[in-house]
């Protein structure tokens, strides 16, 4: 398809440190090498990550001055992100916005105000949220209220695109009886992706010890109660077993404690926090990667360890079904009596030398590429562009389907909305802005670069 | 010729020959599960729940009517602390049987209840005595305040008290059930309220007698209510809920009137309305659930 301008926004970009952060720029790089102009607008981090950056391969970063409330994100606005994007918008002629994140309010404002300037909008949604607590209630709301109008939604795993579908009320329900639920046809699973070569399985090592790794936050959400009822019992009942845990968290306490308690002191090792970089380094010590989260998306910790070729354990929940062959991953259900068969099994596996990581390696990097990911990315991206912007008065009618009280409400802002484009249409007209000529061409450079 | 297209399924690492946004037929329902945790409320069970919460208002009410009786001097102080004293000895000497018939058929060794009774009759005793002393103080507390705010405040503090306030039972035998702040925090609010109010009251034994009257209904009382067995508490509701309407009555037939509202609703129509609002229940459970981990 022909190069097009795309804006990735989102509240979670570099220089802080996560998987929305990697995937946002991974995938941006990919884009460039493929022909695109890619920019990235994002909250800027006082005092020193202001203004305008630029990262490689050419990618130019829009540090907007938002403050944060909360872990990197920002209150949900409205109307105050519509100065900016619009100028922004404008120089950059970006033809679609590629929002990320639930959570992200960045991302919302853009899809709402992209349609006043003729962009298009496709949004990815990451994570998985519960209905119950009212947080969720409130988010799925906002959700809701956002995607009514979106082109085309993004999801990472058939567990979130069902999770995302039913939150932000996707579907419609069909005229016969029962009444079926109706997905729309611009939801689409492409799931995440990483770069193989940065993971690459270790020397194979004869030894008996067989090292389980364990590298996660060390938060409730991931299990680390499953970590340290089971760890003793595998301790116990496999005296060749070491664990090898690294990451930092509030439940590092508990797990200081389990290994006071049962003098494990020289068969649990405790890291503490590792960098990303070095991620590898610590995983190749091992032969089991150990997963114990209660919920999870998708998993890029698991495709990581797997990728570095070891034998995955991991519970049974959200997206983690979906992502490795059986041959390659040892499921078991949120409860200590199964982690522990899980593991047992995982165990008498990689001690029959039945696993294989070089040829696990190498099927993890056909599975999942960047590059295959990049073009379905794109041909999303593809059939968007081609399709039809929908009309302001298709937009009202839209958003008033949303309930008795917030159609009214989210129509309101959406007027308001439009009152307030036209007031700076007046008031900064686009004659006067400085449009911005890229002449950045990805095979110069990498010619230029590496054909010397 | 032609290719047989491999049926769908539901895995990220295959290279799966339909779209991406292909989604088969039923996928979506298949997934999630709607109110599988659902039991539904029947009428009578939540009326029966809800006589906990008509014992307390009404418990208030009669409260307010003897407060306003104090007030116009209608009523002498002495006779209101006999009354207290009598309802005492009654609550007590229920308590008494209740632990005697409810505790495994008197298993528990005779010398630490006669330490139980002693330690009950000196804390009553203190209480009596610290109540008299402090009587002058809380009279004029609050006397520099106007009678607007404290009809305002008091009004305040009863309505946190009927909020906060602890409305379970406890079935078993003689359990301590760990206190929690808003019960605390509700009892607190109530012995305010009627400190504030004894502010208005004319002399120090009026004061006594109304203080010592709230300490009892709203700490003791309810520890009692809520170890009387199933057919004592209807009948118990009953009778509060008659002499508070007696009470009311002769001071104003208005206010009685929507005391007497005030209860039906609570005890008749809030259960009837739950029952309604059932059918809007919607609960969807699915893959996507943050797990509950069970560990040993």
């Amino acid at each position: 398809m022909e190069p097009i301008s795309i804006a990735m926004i989102a509240d979670f970009f570099h220089p802080d440190v996560g998987g929305v952060e990697s995937h946002i720029y991974m995938l941006s790089a990919n884009l460039i090498r493929m022909g695109h102009k890619v920019i990235v607008i994002t909250h800027s981090r006082p005092p020193d990550r202001v203004g305008i950056r630029w990262l490689l391969p050419g990618l130019k970063v829009y540090y907007i001055p938002f403050v944060t409330i909360a872990s990197g994100a920002t209150l949900p606005n409205f109307f105050t992100f519509l100065p900016y994007l619009r100028t922004i918008l404008i120089r950059e002629h970006v033809h679609l916005i590629h929002a990320h994140a639930s959570l992200s309010s960045l991302g919302h404002e853009g899809i709402l105000h992209a349609h006043l300037m003729g962009v298009r909008t496709v949004f990815t949604d990451h994570s998985l949220f519960g209905f119950e607590d009212a947080a969720s209630i409130l988010t799925n709301k906002l959700l809701a209220g956002t995607l009514r109008n979106v082109d085309a939604v993004i999801c990472v795993s058939h567990t979130g695109r069902e999770n995302t579908v039913l939150r932000g009320e996707l579907f419609e329900q069909s005229e016969d009886d029962p009444p079926r639920l109706v997905v729309s046809s611009n939801v689409y699973v492409i799931p995440n992706a990483l770069v193989s070569k940065r993971f690459q399985p270790g020397l194979l090592q004869k030894s008996d010890t067989i090292t389980i790794v364990v590298l996660s936050r060390l938060a409730y959400r991931k299990g680390i109660d499953l970590l340290v009822a089971t760890a003793p019992r595998i301790c116990a009942a496999f005296p060749n077993i070491r664990f090898l845990v690294g990451g930092d968290g509030p439940k590092l306490i508990d797990l200081l404690q389990m290994r006071e308690k049962y003098l494990l002191q020289d068969r649990i090792e405790l890291l503490g926090p590792i960098k990303h970089n070095d991620a590898r380094s610590v995983l190749i010590k091992g032969s089991i990667f150990m997963n114990t989260s209660l919920t999870e998306s998708f998993g890029i910790a698991i495709l990581e360890a797997a990728c570095a070729g070891l034998y995955v354990v991991s519970t049974r929940v959200g997206g983690v079904p979906e992502i490795l062959p059986e041959d390659m991953i040892s499921f078991a259900d949120p409860n200590e009596d199964d982690v522990f068969r899980a593991v047992s099994e995982a165990i008498s596996f990689v001690s029959a030398g039945k696993h294989d990581p070089i040829k696990a390696h190498e099927r993890v990097k056909r599975f999942y590429d960047w590059a295959q990911v990049t073009e379905r990315t794109e041909r999303v991206y593809h059939t968007v562009m081609k399709s039809e912007q929908r009309d302001l008065w298709d937009r009202i009618t839209r958003t008033m389907r949303l309930g008795r009280y917030a159609g009214p409400i989210y129509s309101i802002i959406l007027l308001v909305d439009c009152l307030f484009f036209l007031f700076l249409e007046w008031w900064m007209p686009r004659e006067d802005m400085d449009f911005v000529t890229h002449h950045w061409n990805h095979r110069r450079f990498a010619s230029a670069t590496q054909g010397l | 010729m032609s290719t047989k297209i491999p049926p769908w399924e539901k895995v990220l690492w295959k290279n799966q020959p339909h779209p991406d946004n292909y989604i088969p037929e039923g996928a979506l329902e298949s997934s999630l599960r709607k109110n599988s945790n659902f039991k539904p409320y029947t009428y009578w069970h939540l009326v029966h729940l809800s006589i906990a919460i008509t014992q307390h208002l009404a418990t208030i009410f009669i409260f307010l009517s003897v407060f306003v009786r104090l007030k116009d001097r209608s009523l002498d102080p002495r006779v209101l602390i006999f009354v207290s004293l009598g309802c005492f000895s009654v609550g007590y000497f229920v308590w008494e049987v209740l632990q005697y018939t409810q505790s495994s058929g008197g298993g528990s060794k005779h010398g630490s209840k006669r330490n139980e009774r002693v330690k009950t009759l000196k804390s009553s005793i203190l209480i009596f005595l610290a109540l008299m002393s402090l009587s002058p103080v809380l009279r004029t507390l609050s006397a520099a305040t106007s009678s607007d705010s404290i009809w305002a405040l008091s009004a305040c503090l009863f309505l946190l008290n009927i909020l906060l306030a602890d409305y379970g039972s406890s079935n078993s035998v003689a359990q301590v059930r760990p206190e929690r702040l808003t019960s605390v925090l509700s009892m607190n609010a109530a012995i305010s309220s009627s400190v504030v109010l004894a502010s208005r009251l004319s002399n120090d034994l009026a004061v006594f007698a109304l203080i010592q009257f709230s300490v009892q209904s709203f700490t003791l009382f309810p520890m009692l209510r809520r170890r009387l067995q199933v057919p004592m508490q209807a009948l118990l509701t009953f009778a509060l809920s008659i002499s508070s309407l007696i009470l009311a009555a002769p001071l104003s037939s208005t206010i009685a009137f929507l005391f007497l509202l005030v209860l039906l609703a609570i005890t008749f129509l809030a259960p009837a309305v739950l029952v309604w609002a059932q059918k809007y229940k919607n609960e969807i459970r699915g893959p996507w659930d943050v797990a509950v981990p069970k560990v040993n």
